[in-house]
């Protein structure tokens, strides 16, 4: 090989195995949190507060709590898993991918979400909902998927429970997870949504237009449970602490979660 | 503007380049000299992927590299942690994903490189891989850079298949595709928009780049 | 250059198909074998399969004691490792390289050092000196086949291949490359095939010849003898017939223009040659441009009269009929209507004379001792 193309060679080599071992040793230490999508953006101020009193740093990823049960399933390499629906993680304790069944940190409520100039009522009763339907102003309603989102299973649940499914199906659409739901809504094409109230209480989206909380008698409980995953850190664990605390529990408090323990 | 998911991306787009280029500039070599009837089905291999859904292609690259599957397990064995959901495992991916982009236009221009040529150099002496690097290489250098230059500008963008393989995790596999949807689902329009005006900006110089070396190729032959 | 072991070839080739082919011949060190045939006869076939480029059903090819390919001990030497020259019909030329980078392509085994000197040395024998640094794109079609021709010595092989290497060019050009070819040829001492369609190349350039017609070889030998052959039909193209005359030349006349050129039977008067006196002159004589006098032909322009006996006339196509005449031993070929023949009363054993204008000499060759004729050297 002539000289000039075997020193090519062996810049490549060593950049490609520099490349690589490089990005491991950057992303070693900060763990990566999975957290459930309505919990956008509660818990990136949760993780604000951590970083300010521990000075630790987490990365933070969100999805559909299905989604995020199926890629810890798969091997992704998160470290703590906070989920909307307890049943994952109960599921995840019993195969031995949690280290063990957590802790319920929240319990979630459903709100029905109006954009501005829409012809719907944030009424939480879905009365408006039921006469604007008949009168054929609904032409797409969004709430997140069922299959595998939490908030949207319940979303079902309460439209069933009103007699409301049968009809708003074929005008439903589908966010991958609830924050996506929340993005239709208030996108102003769909007329309106049922999504977390801790995202309707986000300013972001509650700038957009008007929400009401919808009856939790009529859907199960969205009971929120998180663990620590087989493998983790120490700084996930005590994020997992932190979560706990008063600090955390205050921030949860204002997105409109109801604290394990105490009441409405 | 997430500057850690644009470093990512421009980190897989070059990784695959580099471990692709090499083995487009083979395999399309073979394809070119290889007469219409022995080289169909591999054409067709190449082509598939251009062709596929890339959430097909996602499904089917979970199922061979995720937990549990023999490759999974062995990458896991070997390095400690899994293939799916790490930058390893969309560097596969991609690299599987960028074939056709890689391939075609580098087959386009050996194609285009007459059979007498390569029977010349045989003719002057010259053993295979002479007659490769100072007659053929010289040649068909603008296809196959074209096609180094759409690998790396088709990974920058490449969402489906990224989503499904490696997630969404900072840092490891947000690429910048990733992360403006991600934005964009946290409502947070202004960082959408300033990282899709990036992305828009190296389209363009990809397009006036491989446009300018089809012009070469077009004189060449 | 120095050829160690000057080495001749051998090939016997034979397929029923895709190409139908059944040819043997061989070729001695420093001979040039004209393969003649129209398209489709299978001599392109013959030549690639010399190179390596084609792999026939059967057959043998070797170079010396070095056996290029034996379909029966399944011998096949890739053609980059067979010691030959090619030069392509269309060339070939590798357009990213330079004239210079083109020959010195072909210089494997020669010393890095040493490739640009030889490289430009061959550049100059092929009268292409200070173009080493021109790409392909830029020279003209008569230059590129000279770098084609270059380039095939550089790899100083042991036989030289030669496909068809003027159809490309203008007349104008082809009549100047005859020339270098045939003045390069003589410094060179392997053995050479030309691949051609045309008689005159065959007749300017080759020391023998093999005339194919559909993968067989229907005659060969000296050119001398194959090109007046009226036995091959549909080979030889008929308007081309034609002989070879051997002539000495016996003075110079500046002041005229005029070089004599004598023969056994008569007088030759040609152009002006560069050539010594008492050196051998081979001419290209058509038919169609002799013609015949019965008794004294009297006062004509036509200068060149040669003392001559028919020997038979052939049919050719209608009105022409082929005389055959013999010229002190020599062949001579008129091509004249059936009426002329009749009217002159032509039989065998009729002496006569026979007229050739002078400019209608092919000036083939000049023998071993170099000459070169003095307009082709303004040029």
């Amino acid at each position: 090989m002539r000289p000039l193309t075997r020193r090519i060679v062996l810049l490549a080599a060593a950049g490609l195995a520099l490349g690589l071992a490089g990005d491991d040793a950057g992303a070693d230490g900060t763990p990566v949190i999975a957290a459930a999508a309505d919990l956008q953006f509660a818990l990136a101020e949760v993780a604000a507060a951590f970083m300010a009193e521990t000075g630790q740093e987490v990365r933070l990823t969100f999805g559909s709590s299905g989604n995020l049960y199926r890629q810890i399933r798969e091997g992704a390499p998160f470290e703590l898993y906070l989920s909307a629906d307890e049943q994952f993680v109960l599921d995840l304790a019993k195969d031995g991918l949690a280290v063990d069944e957590g802790a319920l940190y929240a319990v979630g409520r459903l709100a029905l979400f109006v954009p501005h100039g829409s012809p719907l009522e944030a009424d939480g009763t879905l009365a408006g909902l039921k006469a604007a339907l008949a009168e054929g102003h609904i032409t797409r309603f969004a709430i997140a998927n069922p299959e595998h989102a939490p908030y949207g299973r319940r979303a079902e649940e309460v439209l069933r429970h009103q007699g409301l499914w049968e009809d708003l199906a074929p005008k439903l659409v589908l966010g991958e997870n609830v924050s996506q739901a929340a993005h239709f809504a208030a996108a102003g094409d769909a007329q309106g949504g049922i999504i977390a109230y801790s995202l309707a209480l986000a300013p972001d989206i509650a700038a957009l237009g008007e929400s009401a909380l919808i009856p939790e008698a009529w859907h199960a409980p969205l009971r929120q449970r998180m663990a620590l995953l087989r493998g983790h850190g120490r700084i996930a664990a005590m994020f997992f602490d932190f979560m706990q605390t008063k600090p955390a529990r205050t921030i949860m408090r204002r997105y409109g979660f109801v604290l394990p323990g105490e009441a409405m | 503007m997430d500057w850690q998911a644009l470093w990512l991306s421009v980190r897989l787009g070059l990784f695959t380049v580099v471990i692709l280029v090499p083995i487009a500039v083979a395999l399309s070599r073979w394809i070119a000299i290889t007469p219409k009837r022995g080289r169909g089905l591999v054409e067709a291999a190449v082509t598939l992927p251009l062709v596929l859904p890339p959430t097909v292609v996602g499904f089917y690259l979970l199922v061979s590299l995720g937990a549990g599957s023999w490759i999974g397990e062995t990458w896991r064995a070997l390095f400690g942690g899994g293939l799916a959901f790490s930058f390893e495992g969309l560097l596969v991916a991609s690299v599987i994903v960028n074939l056709p982009f890689a391939v075609q236009p580098s087959q386009r221009a050996f194609e285009a490189i007459a059979p007498e040529l390569r029977e010349a150099a045989a003719s002057c002496g010259m053993s295979w891989w002479r007659a490769f690097a100072r007659i053929e290489l010289p040649l068909a250098w603008p296809g196959i850079l074209t096609g180094a230059v759409l690998t790396f500008a088709h990974t920058l963008g490449e969402f489906g298949v990224v989503l499904m393989v490696g997630g969404n995790i900072p840092g490891e596999t947000r690429t910048i595709a990733i992360a403006i949807y991600d934005r964009v689902q946290a409502f947070d329009d202004g960082a959408a928009a300033r990282m899709s005006a990036i992305l828009l900006t190296i389209s363009l110089l990809t397009i006036a780049v491989t446009f300018a070396l089809s012009r070469r190729i077009g004189r060449r032959s | 250059m120095t050829e160690d072991r000057v080495k001749g070839l051998s090939v016997a080739l034979r397929q029923p198909g895709p190409i139908p082919l059944d040819v043997a011949f061989a070729v001695a060190p420093g001979e040039l074998l004209a393969l003649i045939g129209p398209s489709g006869s299978g001599k392109t076939t013959t030549l690639r399969a010399i190179a390596g480029h084609y792999r026939p059903v059967e057959g043998r090819i070797s170079s010396g004691d070095t056996v290029w390919f034996d379909s029966m001990n399944h011998v096949n030497v890739p053609a980059r490792r067979r010691r030959i020259g090619m030069v392509f019909q269309s060339y070939v030329l590798f357009p990213h390289l330079t004239a210079a980078g083109n020959v010195m392509a072909a210089m494997e085994d020669v010393p890095a050092r040493q490739r640009r000197g030889e490289a430009s040395a061959l550049l100059a024998r092929v009268h292409l000196a200070g173009l080493d640094d021109v790409r392909p794109a830029q020279l003209s079609g008569g230059q590129q086949q000279r770098v084609a021709v270059a380039r095939a010595l550089a790899r100083r092989p042991d036989v030289l291949l030669l496909d068809e290497p003027f159809s490309a060019v203008d007349r104008p050009t082809r009549a100047r490359l005859y020339v270098e070819l045939a003045e390069l040829r003589q410094t060179l001492s392997m053995p050479i095939i030309l691949v051609t369609h045309d008689l005159d190349e065959a007749a300017r350039l080759a020391d023998t010849a093999a005339i194919l017609s559909r993968g067989r070889i229907v005659a060969s030998g000296p050119i001398e003898a194959v090109l007046p052959r009226t036995d091959l039909g549909d080979a030889l193209d008929r308007d081309a017939r034609s002989v070879l005359i051997h002539a000495r030349v016996a003075a110079h006349d500046p002041s005229s223009g005029i070089t004599t050129l004598a023969h056994p039977s008569g007088t030759f008067f040609h152009p002006l040659l560069d050539a010594a006196i008492g050196a051998d002159v081979r001419l290209r004589i058509r038919a169609r441009d002799v013609a015949i006098a019965v008794g004294d032909p009297g006062r004509l322009s036509i200068r060149n009269r040669l003392a001559a006996t028919v020997t038979g006339i052939v049919e050719a196509d209608p009105p022409m009929v082929e005389v055959h005449l013999d010229a002190a031993g020599d062949l001579l070929m008129a091509s004249i209507t059936t009426e002329a023949a009749r009217a002159l009363a032509l039989h065998p054993g009729l002496p006569v004379t026979a007229l050739i204008k002078s400019a209608a000499f092919d000036r083939v060759s000049l023998g071993p001792a170099e000459a070169t004729d003095v307009r082709s050297v303004q040029r």
